[in-house]
């Protein structure tokens, strides 16, 4: 323990620590300062003009620097990151806007008379949910983290963010498109996704502990607007899970130009390994729900079981969908829930893809 | 990450996608046609909100006011850094995408990911084609290269044999042999989920790699199972050079 002086402040500042320290008890000074809290007005205007030379340099570069970035495997990934990132967006900003709504203008009774008091009975409720609700992966996160807001279980929530990307009506029509003739695919498809969904969900309501989950945000204030409560739910879930996002597609960018396909097609001959690569080539390919079903089909090398793992995975687990996830839930929820997802998805793939295919 | 920081990345993310939507056609490059309206939906809403948000700091500036935190924006998260205005520093990768729309305007993809793409697959079934042109019409038939080696992949009663065909593409080397592939990509979704179709051409010179070329001439028909094949040969009476490239997803 340091001492601490219990005069006034001695003449002598020997070191900061002293400085400090003898500024402790000092009852003289106002704590906390005026200034406090204020606005940083200088800072918000330094804000205003940072941006204003980012947008003088965007046009810059847009005169200057578009014409001159000639590499091709850089502009093919810059192309691929692009398209993830602009393909993601309208769901996640339609994601977000849902959960927003969920939070700001349905009323928290209307929850608890629509999902079972059960956090067992809730589960395959909210598996059922996700086969009506269009959505992709990236609006179905902050959409769950809407529904736990609400006082939804955890786990039901989590089986309704696992089940809606893989075994919506759009996603299933989709597979039945890309695997025509192969309707066995399909149900396949269906069976093993719904079955990992609601195993997570029940594992999740046995063994989960709710501060694992990043708690959410404090209450808003009740007497706030509707409108102003929508707002800054908004932009507060844009902030967090955006940013995630885009760090997921560049990941998953960087792997769909630098990884050959060659290296990926070498092992398809090995029966279980091909069944993980594929899982693993899911994860860190992180393609949307509604298109996977045309990119496994054009891996025909592979047997139908590791296409299957492709489909079953890709939904519940990918690079973007981690990233998002530790962004809106928090990563020690993140460390736990991944591994189990990953688990249940492979153990349905192999019994489903042992049964009907 | 203040307030208002938060609301201009908001507004410029929209602008990026909005220009890249209803001034130019860059999305093409990127997504389907059919995404335009959700792009632009999109970007509508996330201009609104920063529209909004600047607006509301604006005016309490104006006021010189304390602004009261606003409701659920507590005190930054564990990776905000300590400042307590709520989006955490991962947010400014948003700025990324505008980068890239803005300043790198990526084109679309070509030759390069076409060298490396999965190729497309044999259709499991016979597919129900129509009838090759026009009934009595001599000229050459229109096809999309798509279309085509799906044909080839399922013409068991050899109906395209001898029948000119137009195929528009741009040239893609051949690594591991003789000829280069006349080439267009395909995409379900996005440009990440693209896969290549492809035609082998062997009796002409090999042009400059992500050239524009429409090429008239007939299918090679091979011996054999037409589902074991891999590439899909394509004689060529005529070659002439594409001036204006169309969108390079079919």
């Amino acid at each position: 323990m340091p001492e601490r002086p219990t005069g006034p402040a001695p003449p002598v500042h020997a070191s900061l620590g002293d400085s400090l320290t003898a500024r402790w008890d000092d009852p003289g000074d106002d704590l906390p300062p005026p200034d406090w809290g204020r606005p940083r007005g200088p800072r918000r205007l330094a804000t205003v003009w940072m941006f204003a030379l980012f947008t003088l340099a965007l046009a810059a570069g847009n005169a200057w620097l578009s014409d001159r970035l000639t590499s091709e495997a850089f502009l093919a990934w810059a192309t691929v990151f692009t398209a993830i990132s602009l393909q993601a967006l309208p769901f996640l900003v339609f994601g977000v806007a849902l959960s927003a709504a969920l939070t700001s203008f349905v009323p928290a009774s209307f929850y608890r008379r629509v999902v079972p008091d059960n956090a067992y009975a809730a589960v395959p409720t909210a598996g059922a949910a996700g086969m009506v609700l269009p959505g992709c992966e990236c609006a179905s996160v902050p959409v769950a983290g809407g529904l736990i807001k609400r006082g939804v279980a955890p786990a039901a929530a989590l089986t309704f963010l696992l089940a809606a990307p893989a075994i919506n009506p759009v996603v299933l029509v989709a597979t039945a498109v890309a695997f025509a003739g192969q309707p066995e695919m399909v149900l396949a498809r269906l069976a093993a996704s719904f079955g990992a969904a609601v195993t997570v969900g029940w594992v999740w309501a046995r063994l989960g502990r709710t501060d694992w989950l990043r708690p959410p945000r404090a209450h808003h204030d009740p007497d706030a607007p509707r409108w102003q409560i929508f707002r800054e739910s908004m932009l507060h879930d844009l902030m967090h899970a955006g940013g995630f996002l885009v760090l997921g597609a560049l990941a998953a960018a960087t792997v769909n130009v630098v990884v050959p396909r060659a290296w990926v097609a070498a092992v398809a001959d090995m029966p279980v390994v091909s069944v993980l690569v594929l899982a693993l080539f899911a994860v860190v390919l992180s393609i949307c729900s509604e298109a996977d079903a045309f990119v496994a089909v054009s891996l025909t090398e592979f047997s139908p079981t590791a296409k299957l793992a492709f489909l079953v995975v890709g939904p519940m687990v990918d690079l973007k969908l981690i990233a998002l996830q530790g962004g809106t839930f928090g990563w020690s929820f993140v460390r736990r829930f991944v591994p189990l997802t990953l688990a249940a998805a492979l153990v349905f793939t192999f019994a489903i893809g042992g049964l009907l295919l | 990450m203040n307030r208002i920081a938060q609301g201009i990345v908001l507004v410029l993310l929209g602008a990026g996608a909005l220009s890249s939507t209803v001034f130019t056609d860059l999305y093409l490059n990127y997504v389907q046609a059919g995404f335009r309206p959700f792009l632009i939906a999109a970007a509508a809403m996330l201009i609104a909100l920063g529209a909004t948000v600047i607006a509301a700091e604006a005016r309490s500036v104006l006021r010189g006011e304390v602004p009261v935190e606003p409701a659920g924006c507590g005190p930054g998260h564990a990776e905000s850094g300590g400042h307590g205005h709520g989006a955490p520093r991962v947010a400014w990768l948003l700025l990324l995408p505008v980068l890239a729309v803005f300043v790198v305007a990526p084109p679309a993809l070509g030759s390069y990911t076409a060298e490396n793409a999965s190729t497309a697959a044999p259709p499991r079934e016979e597919e129900a084609h129509d009838e090759l042109g026009e009934p009595g019409s001599e000229g050459p038939v229109e096809m999309e290269i798509q279309e085509f080696i799906s044909r080839a992949w399922t013409d068991e009663k050899r109906s395209m044999e001898g029948k000119t065909i137009r195929l528009t593409g741009f040239a893609v080397p051949n690594p591991e042999g003789e000829g280069w592939y006349l080439a267009r990509l395909q995409m379900a979704c996005c440009a990440a989920d693209a896969i290549v179709n492809r035609v082998l051409i062997t009796d002409r010179p090999e042009p400059p790699e992500d050239s524009w070329w429409r090429a008239e001439g007939t299918w090679q028909p091979p011996e054999g199972d037409l589902r074991s094949v891999r590439d899909h040969r394509f004689s060529v009476e005529t070659l002439e050079e594409v001036e204006d490239p169309p969108d390079p997803y079919e």
